[in-house]
């Protein structure tokens, strides 16, 4: 064995050995920084000897016996002796130095689950700092060095000693006996167990300082003493449930930073990758800790709300209602603003981004709140879902001027130059299809505020920015859209304008005062006049009239449907035989003037929309599926056109001279029909 | 990291004396937090081989018996020494016999 090689195995030995060690020499001397040092003597012996002797048969106990002997005569050279200490020296001095490791061993397999607990519970005594607690537990229990400890908190090694001095000393002062608690102090003493294990375990999966997103060598000592605790206290609940929280967390290590260590989101992370090993212990622990029985504590709710993320499969699976209800009994445990943020997300989560920001907004004014990163970060994420993306901007950016840690600066920045450019950028084709995707408003309207978007885009390009878009713009693609449009015609499609800028103003997106040049009109219009029977039959057999409007005015007129529901129609849904056709829930039936026209009109096709335009649409306008025809490529005939081919056609015959309208030509069947026209 | 060890079938007939101290010794490495799983193994297998995307399973028991897995142990520790100083302390009470130890690679290894 080389010295090296012999170095490497006393380093390791005495990182598993080392809290043992110290345990139990505190029992003996009552004093954690005389155990040290004495286990600290132990250690430069094996150092000593061991490379030309060798690792012997059981190193805990050949430490143990040697620190003793160290400490027997420390006790010796001090001038008081104290009775009791007194009485294990000359007990130790009696026996024959053979024994000792006898001895040793015993006591290692008897006592030392006690010794444990109680150093546990003196290294996180509440008589000391919360940094001390935790570097004197890594030092005591997990065998660090002061500059491993100093590492992994990137703190310098010096503060750390004088921490782990410092903190000696006012145990030692403080005369803090070496015992596990009981009665009501227990629980108390043991939260602040609780408390330094998973700030440890917290510092490594989520490192508040630094480059790297996690600290692997903190999580994985937190988790070790977790799991060490979890057999020296077996009947505390708490204990089991921060182990499981600790496992499933960890479960998710993997998963949780991308290639470049970017941090990836729980909702984003590939499931596949979970350590499904840790994830299993994290349930075993949680029914563990349900099996004690009792209210659950903070650490069994934070488990279970643990575990419900880890049983769901995929993200979308995920019980938020089940997690709501946990952070509700959470909250009423522990209601720190930051659990309040965690269950405003789970809201957010369970009931929609509002009932989320509602709790959010009641915590912006906690003081402990200010400066902590996560309050702005989930206040962007829920503004970004609402499409507020101005405002999510500024919160992203508060957000990571919050943050110490670099990957999730990042993360954070970029967040928010993506909401910046959504919300500068809202191109009206975006806004107008966000404005139909409201769900609160009925079929009927949003159909006609599509018409007026539509329009709109079509006339303004659909890749203008909407803050570019002025009102004397809009008031020109009225003026050409619907200048002579009837007034109720005109006023529908103001109010859609007046509608769709409220809601984008809402949407906290740049948008101008669209409407402030359309003007309401009085509606003057006369009821629509009939066309008399002789004039529609001309129409219809003028030579020049194409098959197509020959059809379609026959058919308006015979079925006296309205032109909307005959330009809906599509060939497949014609019942030639029984002279109709059918239009969502309603059948449009017509005579034998049409009959003798569908079938030269449809010749061909067997599906698609029965009028078709006159030409195939442009690449960039294609429109959907169901208004294309499959044979010809056409798209369905528009409203618009049809009505503009009508008027021209009927201008002639109009005393007024504008040409009749289709709605007249359906009126006209409806007065001939009470005339009693066949 | 992560340590799979495994041993062999070798060695001496387990005894009532030996089924007491291992567990004793399984017992120790669940309290150390080193343990995250263990187990043995029916020394009568299946073998499978795939060869041109053909399947064969031959079931055991094989001639090479010595050679096969009787137990694994699934450890967390620090470094490669301290997996080594657990599998001393578990050879010891074995006895004769022959084992593996292979780290498990994690995220923190699939950079380098």
């Amino acid at each position: 064995m080389t010295a090296t090689d012999a170095h490497r195995t006393i380093d390791a030995v005495w990182k598993l050995e080392s809290g043992r060690v110290i345990a139990g020499l505190t029992r003996m001397v009552r004093d954690v920084g005389l155990a040290e040092e004495f286990a600290q003597d132990a250690l430069v012996a094996a150092l000593e000897q061991w490379p030309n002797s060798g690792v012997p048969a059981n190193p805990a106990a050949w430490l143990t016996a040697i620190a003793k002997r160290r400490a027997v005569d420390h006790l010796r050279r001090a001038e008081r002796l104290e009775r009791k200490t007194e009485v294990i020296a000359r007990d130790l001095e009696t026996r024959p130095d053979s024994s000792d490791i006898d001895d040793a061993i015993a006591e290692l397999d008897d006592e030392v689950g006690d010794d444990l607990l109680r150093l546990i519970f003196i290294s996180c005594h509440p008589v000391l700092p919360t940094t001390a607690r935790v570097a004197l537990t890594l030092r005591l229990l997990g065998g660090l060095t002061t500059d491993e400890i100093a590492r992994a908190f990137l703190a310098a090694e010096p503060t750390i000693a004088q921490r782990i001095v410092r903190a000696k000393r006012t145990l030692a002062e403080q005369r803090i006996p070496f015992e596990v608690p009981v009665g009501p102090e227990l629980a108390e003493r043991l939260a602040s167990v609780l408390e330094v294990i998973y700030l440890v375990f917290n510092e490594g999966y989520s490192a508040t300082a630094g480059e790297g997103w996690m600290r692997p060598t903190l999580c994985q000592e937190a988790l070790r003493l977790g799991r060490i605790l979890a057999e020296l206290a077996p009947g505390a609940a708490e204990v089991h449930g921060l182990v499981a929280l600790m496992e499933i967390q960890a479960s998710r290590s993997a998963a949780r930073t991308g290639p470049a260590g970017e941090p990836i989101p729980l909702p984003d992370q590939n499931r596949g990758r979970w350590d499904q090993l840790l994830i299993s212990r994290g349930f075993t622990a949680l029914l563990r800790a349900k099996r004690i029985g009792g209210p659950p504590g903070p650490y069994v709710l934070q488990a279970a709300i643990a575990v419900c993320h880890a049983q769901a499969r995929t993200a979308d699976e995920t019980d938020w209602a089940q997690i709501v209800a946990l952070y509700d009994g959470l909250a009423r445990l522990l209601p720190t603003p930051v659990v309040r943020l965690n269950q405003a997300v789970a809201v957010a989560m369970a009931r929609g981004p509002v009932a989320g920001l509602a709790l959010v907004d009641q915590l912006t004014g906690e003081p402990t709140l200010q400066g902590y990163h996560l309050l702005p970060s989930v206040r962007g994420d829920l503004l970004a879902k609402l499409g507020r993306h101005g405002e999510a901007a500024a919160e992203f950016e508060r957000a990571a001027s919050a943050t110490r840690n670099l990957a999730e600066r990042t993360l954070l920045t970029d967040r928010a130059t993506a909401a910046r450019q959504a919300s500068a950028g809202v191109t009206l084709a975006v806004a107008a299809d966000g404005f139909l995707a409201r769900s609160d408003v009925d079929s009927e309207t949003a159909r006609s505020y599509g018409q007026t978007l539509r329009r709109l885009r079509q006339d303004l390009g659909e890749r203008v920015a909407l803050a570019s878009v002025t009102p004397d713009q809009v008031a020109e693609v009225f003026a050409a859209a619907w200048g002579n449009a009837a007034a109720r015609t005109w006023n529908r499609h103001r109010s859609a304008v007046r509608s769709f800028q409220a809601w984008a103003a809402e949407q906290d997106w740049p948008v101008g005062d669209l409407a402030s040049r359309l003007d309401r009109k009085q509606a003057t219009d006369a009821p629509a006049k009939a066309i008399d029977r002789d004039g529609i039959e001309t129409l219809c057999e003028r030579a020049d009239t194409a098959l197509r409007e020959r059809t379609l005015w026959r058919l308006l007129y015979e079925s006296a449907s309205r032109a909307g529901a005959a330009l809906s129609l599509d060939v497949e849904n014609l019942d030639l035989a029984n002279n109709r056709g059918r239009v969502g829930q309603h059948w449009v039936r017509w005579g034998d003037a049409t009959a003798d026209l569908l079938p030269a009109l449809i010749l061909g096709r067997t599906r698609g929309p029965v009028f078709l335009a006159d030409r195939k649409p442009a690449p960039a306008r294609t429109p959907a599926d169901v208004d294309l025809c499959p044979v010809t490529g056409r798209r369905r005939l528009s409203y618009e056109r049809a009505e503009y081919l009508f008027k021209q056609a009927t201008k002639p015959h109009d005393p007024t001279g504008h040409g009749y309208t289709l709605r007249q030509l359906r009126h006209s069947r409806l007065t001939h029909l009470a005339e009693g026209a066949p | 990291m992560r340590f799979l060890m495994l041993s062999g079938n070798g060695g001496n007939e387990p005894d009532e004396t030996l089924y007491v101290e291992m567990g004793k010794f399984i017992e120790e490495l669940s309290k150390q937090g080193v343990l995250l799983a263990t187990g043995g193994l029916d020394p009568v297998g299946t073998r499978v081989t795939s060869s041109g995307g053909e399947l064969t399973f031959t079931d055991g028991p094989f001639t090479e018996a010595k050679e096969t897995i009787g137990g694994f142990a699934l450890v967390e520790v620090r470094s490669k020494e301290e997996a080594i100083e657990i599998t001393r302390r578990f050879w010891k009470i074995v006895g004769d016999g022959q084992g593996y130890i292979h780290q498990v690679f994690g995220p923190e290894d699939a950079e380098s």
